[in-house]
């Protein structure tokens, strides 16, 4: 399962469409989204940064404090630019910019690491 | 505190991360047609692009209202409440079947004018609608209600969507929502349709406020009624 976690309802619903052909569940906040971890471990995150609530860099961090969660391979998909090195520690493997990302990049990178 | 980063405040950083928001979603869904072979899909995602770009223009015009309050533009005269939601409920109808939503009206006032410029008072109900559209589930209908009041009459706009942090509500019972909410008040929000539709609101002397419920959030506005009859 990808777990996708942006609180804009415009984005959700493009990322719907965009990985029609995946197992995807959608989230708009980051209580919901670590409580589902719970039950079920995602292969993959979609996590947006600017989230009302919880920001992305608190369920970073908050992932990072349990060991089942600590290697989840996450994607930072965000209008914020941010800087790779930073968020390596907390198990990014790639960030988009939301204002210039390609969706066949993000789709490949999508089909990539779930092959792997 | 206002926070300020090279002379631009807060407000101004919201109102510009609300509008990029739209502006680099219509330019995703427009590389991904590219990538679709579906008719219908393509045709789903065109649409999704002009509505995208309609609430971002509309949004857009109302900031420029709010800039323009004070020119002398908009006049103040009786007019028809329900008209008003009417027409406001006829344009976002398409919007609500688009994302599975509905809307629906209750009048429970005496058909009374009220005093209000009628360009702001749809904008009000508008912002109110798309903010309730944007909050409720495929089972819960945003509803729209006009009840009288002691010296007027309430529209209100409930929702069935997750509550307001209680120290928004406190903030906006006791000072309005007098700039754009950085906080974000609910997923997705930054609370720019209800400054606007508060700046609206105290143009023409009328009272923005909310209600909490255990399950959602009505926006209200109170107008004072008009002593003119209604002819309608």
């Amino acid at each position: 399962m990808i777990m996708i976690i942006d609180d804009d309802k415009g984005w959700l619903d493009y990322y719907r469409n965009l990985l029609k052909n995946f197992d995807i569940e959608l989230f708009r906040d980051g209580v919901a989204a670590i409580q589902r971890m719970d039950k079920e471990v995602p292969k993959l995150i979609l996590l947006d940064i600017l989230l009302t609530g919880p920001t992305g860099f608190s369920i970073l961090s908050e992932m990072q404090s349990y060991p089942e969660l600590a290697n989840i391979p996450i994607f930072v998909v965000s209008s914020v630019d941010l800087s790779a090195t930073s968020l390596q520690k907390y198990g990014v493997k790639e960030i988009f910019n939301k204002s210039t990302m390609l969706p066949q990049n993000l789709l490949a990178r999508v089909r990539e690491y779930l092959n792997a | 505190m206002e926070r300020e980063v090279f002379g631009v405040d807060s407000g101004t950083i919201t109102v510009a991360h609300e509008l990029k928001a739209p502006l680099s979603l219509m330019r995703q869904l427009a590389l991904s047609i590219e990538l679709e072979q579906d008719k219908e899909k393509i045709s789903y995602t065109a649409d999704r692009i002009v509505a995208t770009s309609e609430r971002a223009l509309k949004q857009v015009n109302d900031l420029v209202k709010v800039a323009r309050l004070s020119d002398g533009l908009f006049e103040m005269e009786p007019v028809n409440p329900r008209r008003i939601c009417d027409e406001v409920v006829s344009e976002l109808w398409e919007l609500f079947r688009f994302n599975r939503r509905e809307v629906i009206s209750e009048y429970r006032n005496r058909e009374k004018l009220v005093v209000a410029n009628h360009d702001l008072l749809y904008s009000v109900i508008y912002n109110f609608c798309l903010n309730a559209m944007n909050y409720s589930g495929e089972e819960t209908p945003s509803e729209i209600f006009i009840n009288n009041t002691k010296n007027g009459i309430r529209i209100s706009v409930r929702d069935y969507g997750p509550c307001i942090p209680t120290s928004i509500w406190r903030e906006i019972r006791q000072y309005g929502a007098s700039r754009p909410l950085s906080t974000a008040m609910r997923p997705g929000s930054s609370g720019l349709g209800l400054y606007i539709a508060s700046r609206f609101i105290e143009f023409m002397n009328g009272r923005f406020g909310l209600i909490r419920h255990r399950d959602g959030t009505s926006f209200f506005v109170d107008l004072p009624i008009s002593k003119q009859l209604s002819f309608i």
